[in-house]
């Protein structure tokens, strides 16, 4: 015991050194070291505990539909909820037939036929950018593509809703198709083609701006063209970091919801995979009345951001995994 | 690479006709596109009670199939855009970008709703309680001076504001201001409490918030629950119990067993629902039946609603 104590004691005697070296300051130079690294570790508290609280807020509300009888309405059931092909078409108040398995899907499915437009338009363009276009014109390019990022997501639900909408409807027409005023799969993926393509473009142009010039130079020296050193040694190297730029889009594609909602259709059941039928997102559903509704159809909104979060963590998980195994070249 | 510039070239020269490729005949046999409000929208529920499918104002399974939830602009551009679809706006968003149907004959104008010809509609009621049953006087002739505030221009203006069509009027608030005295006093210690219709509250809320200022800042309080508390709470069966009103509101004409004491019960506004189609359209009236047909599903093509 005895023995235990005084091993303690000049433990806590370490212990008291160096706390007494952390917070003797040899000049004012070090004091200010410290306090700057204290403001930002306290910004670092702020900003980490915002997601915490969301996450607390979003899943507190989100689960009252499972475990509470929602005033007489009863229990939502957590399969049919996950597994179901029909949202809500009763009447709200006296029903707990919500099924979101459908929407899933055609979420999933929407932002990926999104990133399949968006991917090969986004690459090439920042290849173009940055290793093609005279300086002059990659400037301006730059900075047009800078501020298409920055424009809001209504900006391009009324584009779409103005002007994609009636395309869609002509060219279905063309194909004999009569569609529903051209509220489709077809004109959510442009507009969110359109949305995503910035996001997609600006990353992948700093990768590739970032790849090392020996590496193009050797390329170069071994008798490569410049068209055969771009594609084969550029955007290889820069994969990694246009995987990312995917990584973002699809996390954009997945969680826009004011433009998908004014081109989508809001259908209420599905999943709908042809072209020209109208569809709904999880974040569409979420948005559609949400102002003017109470009780469990208010509620079950919270369950749907729950089931979009964890539907945006595993594609992210996933693509990151993929970008793991493709690997990385030592780039700037 | 030439050539590769020249196909592209005329794709995209095809694409840009498609754009203005609209001068195609319209043909009925296409399938009807049913656009409809969602089920938490006032409209949606003016519009199904007002063709007799009362069953589909919450309920998305009465619906035809293929149905397209959309707001009030939604539906109104999608009537630019689907020669096929049939939507339902108020009669205040209706612009000459689409076609609005003539109602059992009759055209979808403000004129023919204040002349009561426009079928397609319900009527904004209000009630007030028995002249002799009121509190004090105070609380009496806050709720009259209400009465003529709403029947005024000023009210007028609010009500048209929140998208319905006021009745008449002739008088702004400030000439018939002098005949309600108590509005001179202050009633900051007064509450006056609204309920009734939930489809009425928005313009209630707008006529109370304009009107508390001009008579005394009395307190207006708000508790809408639906159309046939408005009776109920004001002359009916709980007019002394806690949930009292001193005005309430109805969103459908009183029913025979809802007739109040003399001068007490009256109309502020009527809410005109019109249903809209493509320009292109053929079809330029409809009845209630033909619409019930249409949004039901019994009709899935335009030339069974036109033979």
């Amino acid at each position: 015991m005895c023995i235990w104590g005084y091993k303690n004691m000049s433990k806590t005697k370490t212990l008291l050194t160096n706390l007494k070296n952390r917070f003797t300051f040899n000049s004012k130079k070090e004091l200010v070291d410290f306090f700057v690294r204290i403001f930002f570790f306290l910004a670092t508290i702020i900003s980490a505990s915002f997601i915490i609280i969301i996450i607390f807020f979003i899943a507190r509300e989100g689960i009252k539909p499972f475990v509470t009888d929602n005033n007489g309405i009863g229990r939502v059931d957590v399969i049919r909820f996950l597994m179901g092909d029909t949202w809500l078409q009763g009447t709200v108040f006296q029903s707990n037939l919500y099924g979101v398995g459908f929407i899933i899907i055609n979420t999933v499915y929407i932002a990926l036929l999104s990133l399949s437009i968006s991917m090969p338009i986004g690459v090439l363009t920042a290849l173009f950018i940055a290793k093609i276009a005279p300086k002059r014109l990659s400037e301006i390019l730059r900075t047009t593509v800078e501020l298409l990022a920055a424009i809001p997501s209504i900006i391009y639900g009324l584009f779409g809703s103005g002007i994609i909408l009636q395309l869609v409807y002509n060219f279905a027409k063309l194909f004999g198709i009569q569609s529903s005023g051209g509220n489709s799969v077809m004109a959510t993926v442009l507009v969110l083609s359109l949305m995503i393509l910035p996001t997609i473009t600006a990353l992948s142009e700093v990768a590739i701006r970032s790849v090392r010039k020996d590496i193009i130079h050797g390329s170069l020296a071994l008798g490569a063209t410049k068209t055969q050193t771009n594609f084969k040694v550029v955007l290889t190297s820069a994969k990694s970091g246009i995987f990312t730029a995917a990584i973002l889009g699809t996390g954009r594609a997945l969680g826009e919801a004011t433009a998908v909602y004014l081109v989508a259709g809001n259908a209420r059941s599905g999943p709908s995979l042809g072209f020209f039928q109208t569809t709904s997102t999880l974040t569409s559903t979420m948005l559609q009345g949400l102002k003017e509704t109470i009780g469990i159809d208010y509620d079950i909104r919270f369950s749907v951001g729950i089931v979009l979060m964890i539907i945006i963590l595993l594609t992210n998980a996933t693509l990151n995994f993929i970008k793991r195994r493709v690997g990385n070249v030592d780039v700037k | 690479m030439k050539k590769l510039v020249l196909v592209l070239a005329v794709v995209l020269l095809g694409i840009s006709f498609v754009g203005c490729g609209q001068n195609d005949k319209w043909d009925a046999s296409s399938t009807i596109t049913v656009y409809t409000r969602d089920t938490s929208s006032g409209t949606r529920a003016g519009f199904m009670g007002g063709i007799g499918f009362d069953e589909a104002a919450e309920d998305d399974s009465k619906l035809a199939s293929g149905f397209v939830i959309k707001d009030n602009t939604g539906i109104l551009t999608s009537m630019t855009i689907d020669e096929y679809g049939i939507g339902y706006i108020s009669l205040a968003s209706l612009n000459d970008t689409v076609k609005g149907l003539n109602f059992d004959g009759v055209a979808p104008t403000v004129a023919n709703v204040v002349n009561d010809t426009y079928g397609l509609k319900r009527p904004f009621n209000y009630i007030i309680r028995s002249l002799d049953d009121f509190a004090n006087d105070t609380e009496k002739n806050i709720t009259l001076a209400f009465i003529a505030f709403l029947e005024s221009t000023d009210g007028a203006d609010i009500i048209t504001n929140q998208g319905a069509i006021p009745l008449t009027s002739t008088q702004s608030w400030d000439a018939i201001k002098d005949s309600h005295e108590v509005c001179s006093l202050d009633n900051s210690g007064v509450t006056i409490k609204f309920g009734g219709s939930d489809s009425i509250e928005k313009i209630a809320l707008a006529l109370s918030a304009s009107f508390a200022p001009k008579c005394g800042n009395f307190v207006p309080e708000h508790d809408h629950t639906g159309s046939s508390d408005g009776f109920k709470r004001t002359q009916g069966s709980e007019k002394d119990g806690d949930n009292y009103k001193h005005v309430g509101f109805a969103s459908r004409p009183f029913k025979e067993s809802e007739l109040g004491s003399a001068g007490t019960q009256g109309q502020l506004a009527w809410d005109a629902i019109v249903a809209i189609v493509h320009l292109n359209n053929e079809v330029s009236n409809v009845t209630a039946d033909d619409l019930k047909k249409m949004f039901g599903g019994t009709y899935t093509t335009w030339d069974q609603l036109l033979s």
